[in-house]
């Protein structure tokens, strides 16, 4: 059977190489190319065209002016809605196969650091899960990019010819990215020991850097399409590869992308250990399932938190580069878009709190603190209540009557973005203060300054959510709109401030503090882990509607400002069938995901039969590092 | 180890009372106030709320127990089985109703996107002339001053303007209940009170009056007004003593000059 | 109930509640339909006409009330233009060269930071860099005809006389005539040069044009590059002994990027 999905991953590397050389080739070499080239073909006398003699004769042409006639049709395809869902369908998968060797990695770390075999154990299996999921986004990628080639071939010409460079660095890297995978996986139990151990790791922080940086050229690509600089208005390349690559929205992408892989990867490989856990036959298997499904669950919350700045970021960036494009963005039909982002955001939080709740069914001593629960849900919805109430509302025609407009007197204030701001910062608190609930559950300090800490803990909140709400509503509704939100900074600054002293106060307030009684592992009731599979969903659900978002808000441009989008497609879509297509696409991507999963399990039947998954995790101790 | 009280059987009357409490505190805008939070609104907030009341009760084992003990017994206890009975008789019904009041063909129009106080414009045509409204006055508003006998006799001739045009709509109390007012969405403005023409310059209300429910812009629906364009029924004079009357009737005054030019920007 | 099944249908339960909100909850909005070149004759419009293009530019194409609206006041309204250009043009922080309304809107068009109104500048600059894009350049992208059909539309607007003359000749851009862009690109050298007329000014295919460059061995002297450019932007060289200006320079407009690339292709093997 190994060999056979060996056969089967080699299989998919060569269909994958050979569609890559197809496409990248004629790309290069085709009418893009040989047009430009074809001076100095004819002194060579022949057609063919040999692209590295011709380097120095090639200066940069504007970009094309299309018509609808320049976009061909196969056989009655919607090139739009092909190309979006290969693009949607290869960037899930890449994100998952960037984000778990980033925290593989630190997993083996902190595995090496507390020389506890269980994270080595649980890093391998976060590999696995990846691996087979990693021929397949070449695959996709191989597909996306012929699509691209086939339906928009003037663009893509365009594009080849600016990125050109990038484009040979991105093929190099991708085989580096796939030597050192494999290097990591199969080289795993060879490497167990000593030195070669640290030669492991060096191996695995490789993987990550190769993979970041592969990233961040595809992000070139993406950004330069909605914030193109290097080139002039009519598109004609200053000869600076650095200056396209280094466009305005490049680096807040990064940034959000990098953040968000890493909570999308948790959140799948949590669904995985969900899966497994309700599924599981042994007590053991259970207990391993439960660790591994908190601490995926863990991993993706702890990014999740910050996302939400670094999408502040983006936005602010967005607006920088183009006022038009913002208020497109924010103000326009795509408006209720975030209204729809805010409703799943919600829901995100209210599961991951769901899981923290019922994790404490673990611990023997968590009846203390069982009783507020009801008082942070309630915090939680009323913020969340805040967090969606849109500014415009959709109202009856009596309601129109009764009110007399479309802003409500008492919600009104709610809608705009201090409120909102207020709301997610509360939100945030409250979520850390679940977790901090739920950390000490099972543990009694026995430092003698205890009630003195819990006091501190208690004002550090107190302190802090006085100042969120005095920052919100003072500057959100009693000075000018230029502070609206600069407000924004200091409240964020306020939550991590939360974070961080209650994190230190806890760190020595529990130091060798007292367990209630043994930690039951696999006690987490199996509804718990129904929060896993919606995180999971949400996620990637919302994924494909921001992506949609991002690239729509060209509207009408294939590069903004300077290349236009001719084709019958170039309209922008209305929400819902936009949110069709996302959940199409998400219907596919959940079935492959589960074949992957399904092809990782066998395997692991096979592979592990002398050391069953799980057999001495009968019992993990509340992790140290990661936890 | 389980918290000793074991499991509550009063945990799903808990629930059913905390989500009507929700309902209530949501709706009550609407009840008391004559604010109603937009139903749409109301539903989402409904939803949202029960999923939270849910996800509290079933956190622990115990609430768990307790919030599903009485559903549970109900279907599987055998000395309940007259209620039993009920309930499942009733709750499709409950269920059908719902379904059926949330489809059935309504005659409502269509949602839309209203402002209610657009700007006016700087320059309106009506009369066949063009008339600069930052510029223009009412030209029977000095004879407050000059000559009061004639003011009257203006005011008066505005009356009668009014109750021949106006009134069926707008109220003989100029309180915006006329005959007709019920039939129109939005509701024609009331004179009453310190809010509406209190507010207003007299050139707005003459822009508002001579050009119609058609003369507003887009982003104020003017397809759903039902004012008409009066320059083509009443005279100028005619207008403007009727603005004269609605002023002076609601013993209002005209929003002046000085206090406007301060909002001009650009 | 077998675990997958469990899983699936919450699974798809999750993604369809999503899906039944973003369809069925939010309004129905109709996004704004995508731009589409004006298609106007000139020579046949009125100044009332010239005036309702403008309007629909500024309120369409033009997207001018995405700031400029009453309601979220990003940038100053228009209609009391007309009464203030006396006190702007005097203004000691004025660093443009109008004289008059419809040079002043003009130059609010091309050089937006040439006057920032107090209030409307960008954070930080003191209300010297003026958030407004270039509207002759980049995305919004306004021709030479539009933007003065936008002046006539703010001049009217704000109650002012109407100056501006509506402008003779074609520089309308892409389709401008439908019957054109119906018909099949043009697929050879040859095709093209007689599509263009291209023989009329110049020696190229047979014809004899002695107006322009001969083009019968331009491929001996010119790369690919300088020839795109030189339909592309007839201007940007010009070829020894002959005046600048003549040719036609909405070619890019007219022709499709297949047309583009056979004819630099042909003329570049012309040797």
């Amino acid at each position: 059977m190994v060999s056979c999905l060996m056969k089967k991953r080699t299989a998919g590397k060569a269909v994958f190489l050979f569609v890559l050389s197809v496409m990248f080739f004629p790309a290069f070499l085709n009418t893009g190319f040989s047009a430009s080239f074809s001076p100095a073909a004819a002194y060579a006398g022949t057609d063919a065209v040999s692209p590295v003699a011709h380097e120095e004769t090639y200066t940069h042409p504007p970009a094309p002016k299309l018509k609808a006639q320049d976009y061909p049709i196969v056989m009655g395809i919607n090139s739009r809605v092909f190309v979006w869902m290969a693009a949607q369908l290869h960037l899930w998968f890449a994100a998952f196969v960037l984000a778990v060797p980033i925290f593989v990695f630190i997993i083996e770390a902190v595995g090496m650091a507390t020389k506890d075999e269980r994270y080595d154990k649980m890093a391998y299996e976060f590999i696995k899960v990846s691996l087979t999921a990693y021929s397949v986004t070449a695959l996709i990628g191989g597909l996306l990019a012929f699509s691209l080639f086939v339906f928009y071939p003037d663009l893509m010409r365009y594009m080849t010819r600016l990125f050109g460079q990038t484009m040979l660095l991105y093929a190099l890297l991708f085989f580096a990215e796939s030597a050192t995978l494999y290097i990591y996986y199969y080289g795993w139990h060879a490497m167990e020991r000593g030195f070669s151990k640290w030669a492991h790791l060096t191996i695995g922080l490789l993987l990550n850097a190769v993979g970041t940086t592969l990233m961040f050229l595809a992000n070139a690509w993406v950004t330069f399409m909605m914030s193109p600089s290097g080139v002039d208005a009519g598109g004609v390349f200053d000869g600076n590869i650095w200056h396209v690559i280094h466009n305005h929205l490049w680096n807040p992408i990064n940034l959000h992308r990098f953040v968000a892989n890493i909570a999308f990867g948790g959140s799948i490989v949590g669904a995985y250990a969900a899966y497994r856990f309700l599924s599981a036959r042994s007590d053991s298997d259970r207990a391993h399932y439960d660790w591994m499904g908190y601490t995926a669950n863990l991993i993706a919350i702890s990014a999740l938190l910050p996302l939400p700045f670094a999408g502040y970021w983006l936005t602010a960036e967005i607006y920088a580069y183009s006022q038009q494009m913002g208020i497109t963005l924010m103000g326009g039909a795509f408006a209720w878009l975030f209204i729809t982002q805010a409703v799943i955001i919600g829901a995100l939080f209210l599961s991951a709190n769901y899981y923290l709740w019922c994790g404490m069914e673990r611990s023997p001593g968590a009846y203390r603190y069982t009783k507020y629960i009801k008082y942070i849900a309630a915090v939680i919805v009323v913020c969340f209540l805040v967090w969606f109430t849109p500014h415009t509302l959709i109202l009856k025609p009596w309601e129109l009557k009764a009110l007399g407009g479309q802003y409500h007197p008492f919600l009104g204030p709610l809608g705009i973005m201090p409120a909102k701001n207020t709301a997610v910062n509360i939100m945030l608190i409250f979520t850390f203060l679940s977790f901090l609930l739920y950390r000490r559950a099972n543990k009694i300090a026995v430092v003698s300054w205890a009630p003195l800490g819990r006091a501190a803990q208690a004002a550090v909140f107190a302190g802090a959510i006085l100042n969120i709400v005095f920052l919100g509503v003072y500057y959100g509704y009693f000075t000018n709109t230029v502070y609206k939100v600069a407000s924004s900074v200091p409240q964020v600054a306020s939550t991590l401030t939360v974070i961080a002293a209650c994190m230190v106060i806890d760190f020595f307030m529990f130091k060798g503090a007292k367990d209630v009684g043994e930690l039951r592992w696999g006690g987490i009731p199996q509804r718990s882990q129904y929060a896993l599979f919606l995180l999971a969903v949400s996620f990637t659900w919302l994924m494909g509607l921001m992506g949609f978002i991002r690239s729509s808000i060209r509207q009408h441009w294939h590069v903004y400002s300077v290349m236009r989008d001719a084709s019958v497609n170039a309209y922008t879509l209305t929400i819902a069938s936009a949110a069709k297509t996302v959940s199409a696409a998400a219907i596919i991507f959940m079935a492959m995901v589960i074949f992957i999963f399904w092809l990782s399990a066998l395997s692991s039947k096979k592979q592990d039969k002398p050391l069953p998954l799980g057999s001495d995790a009968k019992n993990p101790k509340e992790g140290g590092g990661i936890r | 180890m389980k918290k000793p009280d074991g499991a509550n059987p009063a945990k799903l009357l808990w629930f059913v009372v905390i989500v009507f409490i929700a309902y209530v505190i949501f709706k009550s805008p609407g009840w008391f106030m004559n604010k109603p939070i937009p139903g749409s609104l109301i539903m989402m907030y409904m939803f949202f709320a029960v999923v939270a009341a849910l996800l509290v009760m079933t956190s622990t084992d115990e609430s768990t127990q307790g919030l599903f003990a009485p559903i549970k017994a109900l279907v599987e206890d055998p000395s309940k089985k007259i209620i039993r009975n009920a309930v499942f008789v009733i709750a499709p019904i409950v269920g059908a109703l719902i379904t059926y009041n949330q489809i059935k063909p309504g005659f409502d129009a269509p949602v839309e996107l209203r402002a209610t106080h657009p700007a006016p414009p700087t320059i309106m045509k009506a009369y066949d002339k063009t008339f600069n409204l930052a510029t223009l006055e009412n030209p029977f508003r000095k004879l407050q001053t000059e000559n009061p006998e004639k003011f009257k006799e203006a005011v008066k001739e505005g009356g009668a303007v009014y109750f021949k045009n106006c009134f069926f709509c707008h109220g003989d109390k100029l309180d915006g209940k006329g005959h007709f007012a019920q039939g129109f969405n939005p509701l024609p403005l009331p004179f009453q009170g310190k809010d509406t023409i209190a507010q207003l310059q007299e050139s707005f209300v003459f822009w508002r009056i001579s050009t119609g429910g058609p003369g507003l812009p887009k982003e104020a629906t003017p397809w759903l007004s039902a004012m008409p364009v009066w320059h083509t029924f009443l005279s100028e004079d005619e207008v403007w003593k009727a603005i004269l009357f609605i002023y002076d009737y609601t013993d209002n005054a005209p929003r002046s000059w000085v206090s406007a030019n301060s909002k001009k920007d650009g | 109930m077998n675990i997958f099944f469990k899983v699936i249908i919450f699974s798809l339960l999750t993604m369809g509640i999503y899906t039944l909100f973003a369809t069925n909850y939010i309004p129905p909005m109709n996004s704004a339909p995508v731009p589409a070149e004006e298609t106007i004759d000139l020579a046949q419009m009125t100044i009332q006409q010239f005036i309702a293009l403008g309007d629909k530019i500024f309120h369409g194409k033009g997207t001018c009330t995405l700031c400029h609206n009453p309601v979220v006041k990003r940038a100053p309204l228009l209609d009391g233009v007309a009464g203030r250009i006396g006190e702007r043009l005097k203004d000691t922080r004025y660093k443009g060269g109008a004289k008059d309304l419809a040079g002043y809107i003009e130059e609010s068009m091309r050089k937006p930071s040439a006057y920032v109104v107090a209030g409307y500048g960008v954070t930080g600059s003191n209300d010297t860099v003026s958030p407004m894009p270039v509207i002759s350049e980049g995305a919004i992208g306004l021709n030479d005809v539009e933007i003065k059909a936008v002046i006539a539309y703010l001049q009217n607007l704000g109650g002012a006389e109407v100056t501006v003359e509506i402008p003779k000749g074609p520089p309308m851009a892409e389709g401008k005539d439908s019957a054109q862009a119906a018909t099949l690109p043009a697929k050879t050298g040859a095709e093209i040069v007689k599509k263009f007329g291209c023989g009329l000014c110049h020696k190229i295919a047979g014809e004899q044009g002695a107006i322009g460059p001969d083009l019968t061995k331009i491929g001996a002297k010119k790369n690919a590059d300088y020839l795109r450019r030189a339909v592309f932007d007839p201007n940007a060289d010009i070829a020894p002994g002959f005046p600048p200006g003549m040719m036609p320079q909405d070619f890019k407009d007219k022709m499709t990027a297949g047309e583009l690339q056979v004819i630099v292709d042909y003329l570049a093997k012309s040797k």
